[in-house]
């Protein structure tokens, strides 16, 4: 049974897909099952309104979830009007979305139902707390397509990343895209001090300087960062930004000076590619996270929309390998 | 009109509301559904309403009573869409039905939190206790719902099979069999509890509508304590003691400048504001209309002491509205509001408040029209307030007030165009000369314009 205990030294966990038909669903429901043998007290959800019983790119089959006696779950109206189950109304959201108001029920007799969820992760921190207010050991966020944003460690303690065949048919590029990710996901955190210090900052770029005092550089926009009148690394080569991190910033920083520390919130601020990524480091540029998030598993689907099967045994290998960690074939996990 | 109409004409009076803080959506929507109120005896009858809630918001502000009340307004969700729905006995789904539960059991808990107070004689709310037990009939006493085996004899042995089933992970023709019966059973008693509730509509709706209402009155009397907002009387003019403009007062003490409240009395007829530039002739002109909007729209208004006369409707030409989508100038623009405005004045009482008429043609042609304007609305039963820079106006206006305007040596810090506010007189005099203040180079030589261009123009004057 791998993983399922690691889940539950946590209060809040996301799944999260590369790409869409990674097995992100048939992952929860392994998840959701393990959870129910254990005796845990589950709360789920999903992020944004995706869970058309057919996926609507691919038309292969979108699974449903299973959700057992107990678990708190919350979707929309019209999701929860074709659930399959049992289950007891306690709370309707004000918040509407296109499927309707979002629900809350709990289970009384075991059966399958679609999840929906906010669409923002201002919503769904309110959800996860409403669902711990319902006393479950673990809420779970099912992720919506190459939606990072809720692995955030702000919105959800742990995660789980899916990937699979639909990021790439070939194996080498599978592992190279996977592990590009999974780099990001571990880059090394601030001392907890650097962390209280900046994590109030709203916005901007920011020097830190050998004393950890931050100093705002009074630039805007990433794209005003040629122009910028003094030096940025007057108060030397660490910085720190508040928003999202773009290749722009990467190339402009390589650009600039060698051995510049960029300091990012997390790694779903980071909308860079790998080469990009390798300019940077090249130079002596290193990334770090105030905070990291905790990645429980990786989970690999083996096949592709498109029917493509990946040899899976193969291609764990070469995953674990290459990551260091071990890497699940959701669809044997089940069996 | 409506307050979410009067909101897009003034946005002196959008300020007010975006300040209101409500509870629940359906207080808002309430609030924006207030109609412009002409009838003095609704408007007292609101007012005495109001002024209870503030007296019970004195006394409850951080007690259990008022506590309570307002956690039943956020829980409140505003169901017009589902009541209609009730209302034109559509079948409701379980959701629909956990909402009306939700409601019913709301309207119970917010009887009891206030009970015994003033404020419950004041917003009766309707006895919701039988749909609640009709949508509860298992007496779990919460607002938890689903079809509950008790509506229907058939549903306790199908879900203890279906039950047996799922956990087996037995056969799934037969699951599916179950869950369509299932299915078949709750949207029957969907369908028999709509029908039930049907005569019950009118309370839903009343308890819903209740409830928002007294969202609405909180609302407001919260805003009247925080803003000290008066009470106004009804007469047959407008007077204001230390009158107010919120949005204006907030954005000064931002900035950390004086602001200073005016006192001023208008009758019907035409009363003309003259004074310098920068005096705040326009800000009293918008003063003057969001007060009266607020205080016909059943609230308190910003002064220390007010009288208002009830009109039909504000009607104002402030500001430069050049309407250049329509091709037309910004004179053109401003006479055809003043025509518009002319033509509402002749078969209804008004308040019109016109900033500067006729300022954007040539100064003679101007005051021949201005002159005309004011004798026009002079003989209405409209109040009319008009700001002009035109002299020997006073024989066609029944009144003329002037703002007394800069002051020097009001404040002993050194004149810079930063504080010039510092040096100006708000306040309002009666104007006995016929003549308008002449301040425009004074106001302009203190804003370090061209020296060139102001003594050229001191020349002008002296030849």
């Amino acid at each position: 049974m791998p993983f399922v205990r690691d889940i539950l030294r946590h209060r809040s966990l996301s799944i999260v897909g590369m790409e869409k038909n990674t097995g992100k669903t048939v992952c929860l429901n392994y998840i959701l099952r393990r959870l129910n043998e254990l005796g845990a007290h589950v709360g789920v959800t999903s992020i944004g309104v995706d869970g058309e019983q057919v996926d609507s790119v691919f038309a292969t089959a979108k699974p449903e979830v299973t959700l057992y006696e107990g678990t708190h779950f919350i979707t929309s109206e019209q999701h929860y009007m074709k659930r399959q189950t049992v289950s007891v109304l306690e709370a309707v959201d004000s918040h509407r979305t296109a499927l309707g108001p979002l629900v809350t029920a709990r289970v009384l007799v075991r059966g399958k139902a679609l999840l929906s969820g906010a669409a923002t992760t201002g919503i769904l921190r309110r959800h996860i707390e409403q669902l711990s207010s319902r006393g479950v050991d673990i809420a779970i966020v099912d992720g919506a397509l190459s939606r990072l944003s809720l692995a955030s460690p702000t919105v959800t303690d742990a995660m789980i990343l899916a990937t699979g065949a639909a990021v790439s048919a070939n194996i080498k590029q599978l592992v190279s895209k996977t592990k590009f990710l999974y780099n990001l996901i571990l880059l090394d955190e601030t001392t907890p001090a650097l962390r209280d210090r900046l994590s109030g900052i709203p916005s901007g770029l920011w020097a830190v300087d050998s004393d950890g005092e931050p100093h705002d550089l009074g630039i805007a926009s990433v794209f005003l960062i040629d122009r910028a009148e003094k030096d940025i690394l007057r108060f030397g080569k660490t910085l720190f930004a508040s928003g999202a991190v773009s290749d722009r910033l990467l190339r402009v920083l390589a650009a600039k000076g060698r051995d510049i520390t960029l300091i990012t919130r997390d790694f779903t601020k980071l909308f860079i590619t790998p080469e990009a990524y390798m300019e940077f480091t090249r130079r002596g540029g290193r990334l770090m996270v105030l905070q990291r998030s905790r990645l429980i598993a990786i989970t690999l689907n083996p096949t592709s929309p498109q029917g493509f099967l990946l040899d899976s045994k193969s291609t764990c290998d070469a995953l674990s390998d290459a990551l260091q960690t071990p890497v699940y074939d959701v669809k044997k996990i089940t069996q | 009109m409506k307050i979410k109409e009067l909101i897009k004409q003034d946005p002196g009076f959008q300020y007010v509301i975006d300040n209101m803080e409500f509870m629940s959506s359906a207080g808002r929507r309430k609030t924006l559904n207030t109609e412009f109120c002409t009838d003095a005896s609704v408007l007292q009858a609101e007012w005495d309403r109001l002024e209870k809630a503030i007296q019970a918001i004195r006394e409850y502000k951080y007690k259990k009573p008022y506590i309570e009340l307002r956690h039943c307004l956020m829980q409140l969700h505003d169901l017009q869409g589902t009541l209609a729905n009730l209302a034109n006995h559509a079948t409701l789904n379980e959701v629909d039905l956990f909402e009306l539960k939700s409601l019913s059991l709301l309207a119970q808990t917010a009887t009891g939190a206030i009970a015994g107070l003033e404020l419950s004689r004041m917003l009766p709310l309707p006895n919701t206790s039988e749909v609640f037990s009709l949508l509860d009939p298992d007496h779990t006493g919460i607002a938890n719902f689903y079809i509950y085996d008790s509506y229907d004899d058939r549903l306790t042995p199908l879900r203890r099979e279906l039950s047996a089933l799922q956990t087996s992970e037995g056969d799934p023709i037969r699951i599916s069999e179950l869950l369509a019966q299932q299915n078949e059973i709750q949207n029957e008693v969907c369908s028999r509890l709509s029908d039930q509730l049907i005569p019950w509509t009118d309370t839903l709706v009343t308890a819903m509508e209740q409830l928002a209402y007294t969202d609405l009155l909180l609302a407001k009397a919260e805003l009247a304590i925080a803003w000290e907002l008066t009470r106004p009387e009804i007469g047959d003019h407008i007077e204001y003691t230390s009158l107010v403009n919120p949005r204006l007062k907030e954005r000064n003490e931002k900035a950390h400048l004086r602001y200073q409240p005016v006192d001023i009395a208008v009758r019907s007829g035409v009363c003309l504001i003259t004074g310098a530039n920068m005096a705040g002739k326009t800000v009293l002109l918008k003063s003057i209309g969001t007060a009266q909007t607020m205080a016909q729209c059943g609230m308190y208004v910003p002064a220390s002491k007010a009288v208002v006369k009830l009109v039909d409707g504000i009607v104002t030409s402030i500001g430069d509205e050049q309407d250049e989508m329509n091709g037309l100038s910004s004179y053109a623009a401003e006479i055809i509001k003043i025509s518009n405005i002319l033509d509402t004045c002749r078969s209804h009482d008004m308040l019109v408040l016109i900033d500067e008429p006729a300022r954007t043609t040539n100064p003679i042609e101007g005051k021949a029209l201005v002159q005309a304007i004011v004798t026009i609305l002079n003989t209405m039963n409209s109040i009319t307030l008009v700001t002009t820079h035109y002299s020997g106006l006073g024989s066609v206006a029944t009144r003329r007030l002037r703002v007394k305007g800069f002051v020097e040596g009001m404040s002993d810090v050194p004149l810079t165009p930063q504080n010039i506010n510092r040096f100006i007189d708000y306040s309002l005099t009666e104007d006995t000369s016929d003549d308008v203040p002449h301040e425009a180079l004074r106001i302009a030589s203190i804003l370090g314009c061209d020296q060139e261009m102001i003594s050229l123009a001191k020349d002008n004057i002296n030849h």
